[in-house]
């Protein structure tokens, strides 16, 4: 099983002087599988732009481009490459999409598919060539074929998002793009005076609940990407219930799920090289104090399992 | 015959039509419509809310164990349905449901007065939760029994909003007849409030155990399933709030319930004065945080 990222900033792309090391696309990662080199693409920000670039270069002589598209939320971070993959443009392309629908909103296809309409982009979503199917999916754990098999859990974030655990041959990849710790906000009001304490008591227990069931979907997987936008004082001083996840949280998560390999991911745009260097540094458990390893996601980045 | 059967058909698809745009109560409205516009809401003042609206309520517990999820276990508390959905869904699964409220007030007349009928409905709540905690029920289980309580005369809400003339009449027979409702609905519209809540519950997807008691809050005896507990007590606290006219829904003469469901709960009738008057003063609590005067 093979990872590469393709774009690993979150919000918005940020291409520039200070983020040439790490990378300013947006969110998508390439996993490849077995010896068929099957392919699974985990979200469509500006990253598969030059994606659909290198399968179009490379891939397309060995036959028409295949590949599952999990999308783990419709953020326009993670949807805005779309118009620019370019084997939708291309016939005998097949793709899946799936991914979460928030409650009430269009299906998957008029969310993904409406951005390419003129108001928006010069090509219509009906003059596409690319074969797609679209699936709407919800807490589950299915089998796309070749051996792999995907759960999926809801994260915490703004809008229904969903974490992706692909186990194939023994080794299991784990993706938490955008979450927040599920906290209870019950406590949160300044008001907390008038509140029934047993509002709040209850509040702590699901808060506790639904923790242990994320950190049981994360458990012992070989590499596990997760939300890392912000800085702990960051996230305590002015961005809780923003959806997103300190660095400190996700090795904290990371460990107590026995993780092997954490890798920190949907960087602030605003987060410098430079910065993200140092934090990288900070972030790693002090040698001997545990096996976890963790690494900043950096664009270009390839693991190999 | 075949004439009446057809009519009766054709009213409970009206009915059934009208369950999935079923509005809020006018009691809870403009402060639903406050609360949720408010970006800096309180989580704690939207829990409050939506547990004393029996929709409100019961559509965040059918949006939850709804298929657009796929959780595996069923979630029956508020606060874990909060943490776990977000401020935001609460918010707009709310304000969509207060919005409904407010153009279907205008279109006709009712015949049971919401106000009051939400006085009931909390009433029955509040007092199957105090019950189920006298009775020593797990802390974790009494929310059910609130959820059961508040929501347990759901199917009058369609009788009384699409079909006010013909729900009217069959107030007015219970009345003249000093018999319960529910008999009076059965003949007069053709299906009363606990099979009509059935059906609600069947497609919101409330759960057994609140199925059980919509559906049996009326018919103790004919009770063969695994909930018995919920459904006696929400029963009882039914027949106390009607007997000491606590809200009003339309039931002014309630059967008596059986010696040998009373003596099942192991409740003394000491408790219920305790109850009735802790009841009231949760009914005054409602009030003040809705600004109803």
């Amino acid at each position: 099983m093979r990872i590469r990222f393709w774009g690993v900033r979150g919000s918005i792309a940020c291409p520039g002087p200070d983020t040439v090391i790490y990378g300013g696309n947006t969110a998508c990662l390439e996993l490849r599988f077995g010896e068929q080199n099957r392919l699974v693409i985990i979200d469509a920000g500006s990253g598969i732009r030059p994606l659909g670039n290198q399968l179009t270069r490379h891939d397309l002589k060995n036959g028409p481009i295949r590949a599952d598209i999990f999308l783990t939320h419709t953020h326009w971070d993670h949807i805005m490459g779309f118009p620019f993959f370019s084997p939708i443009y291309i016939p005998g392309t097949e793709l899946n999409i799936y991914g979460p629908v928030t409650f009430e909103d269009e299906p998957l296809e008029e969310i993904v598919g409406g951005q390419l309409r003129y108001r928006y982009f010069p090509v219509m979503y009906s003059e596409l060539s690319a074969s797609i199917t679209y699936r709407h999916l919800v807490e589950s754990k299915l089998d796309i074929g070749d051996g792999i098999t995907v759960t999926t859990k809801f994260l915490n974030h703004t809008l229904l998002c969903l974490g992706y655990r692909f186990e194939y041959d023994g080794k299991v990849i784990c993706t938490a793009f955008d979450t927040e710790p599920f906290r209870n906000f019950f406590t949160d009001s300044s008001e907390t005076d008038h509140i029934d304490p047993a509002l709040i008591e209850r509040g702590a227990a699901a808060a506790n609940v639904e923790t242990a069931k994320i950190i049981d979907f994360y458990k012992n997987a070989d590499v596990l990407i997760h939300d890392a936008q912000f800085t702990k004082s960051e996230y305590e001083s002015a961005k809780k219930g923003w959806g997103h996840s300190s660095m400190e949280n996700a090795v904290e998560v990371a460990l107590a799920a026995g993780v092997k390999r954490l890798i920190l991911f949907h960087h602030d745009p605003m987060r410098s090289d430079a910065e993200l260097a140092e934090l990288e540094k900070q972030c790693r458990p002090a040698p001997g104090s545990s096996e976890l390893e963790v690494a900043m996601a950096r664009e270009g980045m390839e693991i190999v399992l | 015959m075949r004439d009446q059967g057809a009519a009766l058909q054709q009213r409970i698809a009206t009915l059934q039509a009208y369950i999935g745009k079923m509005p809020a109560l006018s009691p809870t409205v403009s402060k639903v419509m406050k609360t949720c516009r408010n970006p800096d809401a309180s989580p704690a003042d939207l829990t409050r809310i939506i547990s004393m609206d029996p929709v409100l309520m019961g559509k965040i517990i059918s949006l939850i164990n709804s298929a657009y999820y796929g959780f595996s276990q069923k979630i029956a508390s508020l606060p874990h349905a909060i943490i776990m959905l977000g401020i935001n869904t609460i918010k707009n699964l709310v304000l969509s449901t207060a919005i409904l409220s407010n153009v279907n007030r205008l279109e006709h007349e009712q015949a049971l007065d919401m106000d009051f009928f939400w006085q009931h409905s909390l009433s029955v709540g509040v007092t199957a939760k105090l019950l189920a905690e006298k009775r020593g029920v797990r802390q974790s289980l009494q929310e059910s029994y609130f959820v059961a309580g508040l929501v347990h005369d759901i199917g009058k809400i369609p009788m009384n909003n699409r079909l006010p003339v013909i729900y009217t009449q069959a107030l007015e027979q219970a009345e003249q007849m000093k018999e319960s409702l529910y008999r009076a609905e059965k003949k007069v519209v053709g299906i009363d409030h606990a099979a009509m809540g059935a059906l609600i519950a069947e497609k919101w997807r409330l759960g057994e155990d609140i199925l059980d008691t919509i559906r049996y809050h009326h018919d103790l005896a004919a009770y063969q399933g695994e909930y018995e507990e919920i459904v006696m007590t929400v029963s009882l606290s039914n027949y106390i709030a009607n007997t000491l006219a606590m809200g009003f829904s339309g039931d002014r003469f309630p059967e008596k319930m059986s010696t040998e469901c009373l003596h099942r709960l192991h409740i003394p009738p000491a408790d219920f004065k305790e109850v009735a008057g802790a009841v009231n003063d949760e009914l005054k609590k409602a009030r003040v945080f809705l600004g109803i005067t």
